[in-house]
């Protein structure tokens, strides 16, 4: 049991430490690709919608793929 | 309104919303910490900030949850629903500093992770008495977290209004964890009876509004079927139902539709707000324009299309005023089509 909780929760954490790393670069180079009506918001706009990025970023990521496709 | 973001939409009506908001949350800890301290003189500091960070954020939770059945019961509660979002994202803060202080006091000591031990120091799965009630608060301050990092507009067009309405939809399968975490874990240990009566009370309350409040709603949907209808047109009811720059609803063929009075004249257009799907008919004209009474979004009744720069539109009716009642044709034209306003008068 323990060592099943432990290998879920490595693996939730790596996916936590990827969000970090991608939310990030998305909110220095991707967020005002994916929606424009973030330009010129604040670094407090950035630190509310930081902890939804780094569990959204799958979500986000391909959205910012399919913008830079399109 | 979505032109672009800011941080937090503040007005003056928020703010003294925040202001009496955390009052009484201050109150509530306060008069609560007395009372254990009275009740049991010799209560560690850290079980006593437990408790009252856990009944804290409890009773927000109820509050959070009886407001939209409230709402839709009368409209003399509309003003407790104008700012839920902060108050949701409150209640999420209180609860996780509950969580804290439950990890650090009972998880931390071990050598086994914190987190790991939430799911290990207790393995009685199949017991109910002795159930790990811990992991039903864990998931429960997951789906919390999840709604209050979401609360913002960003997340509501970024994810699209139906995903973000059901996510947020999840807050009443964190209801449901979070009462068993209490019947399961505080209330084997607390014998006295008053505990359980708040808790079975509070889960009456909800679920008894939200029953009440939907019988309410489908009985109107029931009479609103029932309506006249004449070449196309509905009867809406008499125009003198309706006060000065305010609306009735109504819901033919499906439609949801509200009907506006203003300086004169009247309009109808869709009832459902394109910010967070808020119902347009419980708001009034303010400055020329319907303003949504959850977020302040606006639109011209004529033709439903917001004010410039802003973009939003919402769909509009034909509606007539035939002997001071109110006809309206629920086939809907296109978002933002201006339709020539009824004489009321």
């Amino acid at each position: 049991m323990e060592s099943f909780i432990s290998i879920l929760l490595a693996i939730f954490a790596i996916y936590l430490l990827l969000g970090v790393i991608f939310a990030i670069l998305f909110l220095f180079r991707g967020i005002t690709k994916v929606d424009p009506a973030t330009k010129g918001s604040g670094f407090f706009f950035k630190l509310l919608i930081f902890p939804g990025l780094v569990f959204f970023w799958l979500f986000l990521l391909s959205k910012w793929i399919k913008t830079n496709r399109s | 309104m979505s032109e672009s973001y800011t941080s937090i939409l503040w007005s003056k009506q928020k703010r003294k919303y925040d202001m009496v908001l955390w009052a009484g949350i201050l109150l509530l800890i306060i008069s609560f910490v007395a009372f254990q301290m009275l009740l049991h003189p010799d209560i560690t500091p850290q079980t006593l900030l437990i408790r009252a960070t856990a009944l804290t954020a409890i009773v927000l939770l109820h509050v959070v949850l009886v407001i939209g059945p409230l709402c839709r019961i009368d409209k003399r509660f509309l003003p407790l629903l104008y700012n839920r979002r902060h108050l949701g994202v409150s209640m999420f803060l209180i609860a996780l500093i509950h969580s804290g202080l439950c990890i650090m006091m009972f998880h931390v000591m071990g050598d086994t992770n914190p987190i790991v031990s939430i799911f290990t120091s207790n393995e009685h799965y199949n017991s109910i008495s002795k159930f790990p009630f811990q992991i039903l608060g864990f998931f429960s301050i997951i789906i919390l977290f999840l709604m209050a990092a979401t609360s913002h507009d960003f997340w509501l067009k970024n994810l699209g209004p139906r995903v973000w309405k059901g996510l947020h939809m999840s807050v009443y399968l964190a209801y449901a964890m979070i009462i068993l975490h209490i019947a399961l874990g505080t209330l084997q240990y607390e014998s006295h009876p008053i505990y359980w009566t708040f808790l079975v009370l509070g889960f009456v309350l909800v679920a008894g509004l939200h029953i009440y409040a939907g019988i309410k709603e489908t009985k109107k949907l029931k009479g609103d079927r029932n309506r006249l209808q004449e070449n196309g047109f509905f009867e809406a009811g008499s125009i003198h139902d309706i006060d000065e720059k305010c609306a009735t609803t109504v819901n033919f063929k499906g439609e949801n539709i509200a009907i506006f009075k203003y300086d004169g004249k009247v309009s109808a257009v869709h009832n459902v707000c394109k910010h967070q799907m808020g119902p347009l008919g419980e708001g009034m004209i303010i400055d020329g324009c319907i303003t949504c009474p959850w977020h302040g979004y606006q639109y011209y009744p004529e033709n439903g299309q917001s004010p410039p720069p802003f973009t939003e539109k919402v769909k509009t009716y034909e509606v007539k005023v035939v002997k001071d009642i109110i006809w309206v044709n629920p086939n809907p034209n296109d978002e933002g089509t201006f339709v020539e306003p009824a004489k009321s008068k």
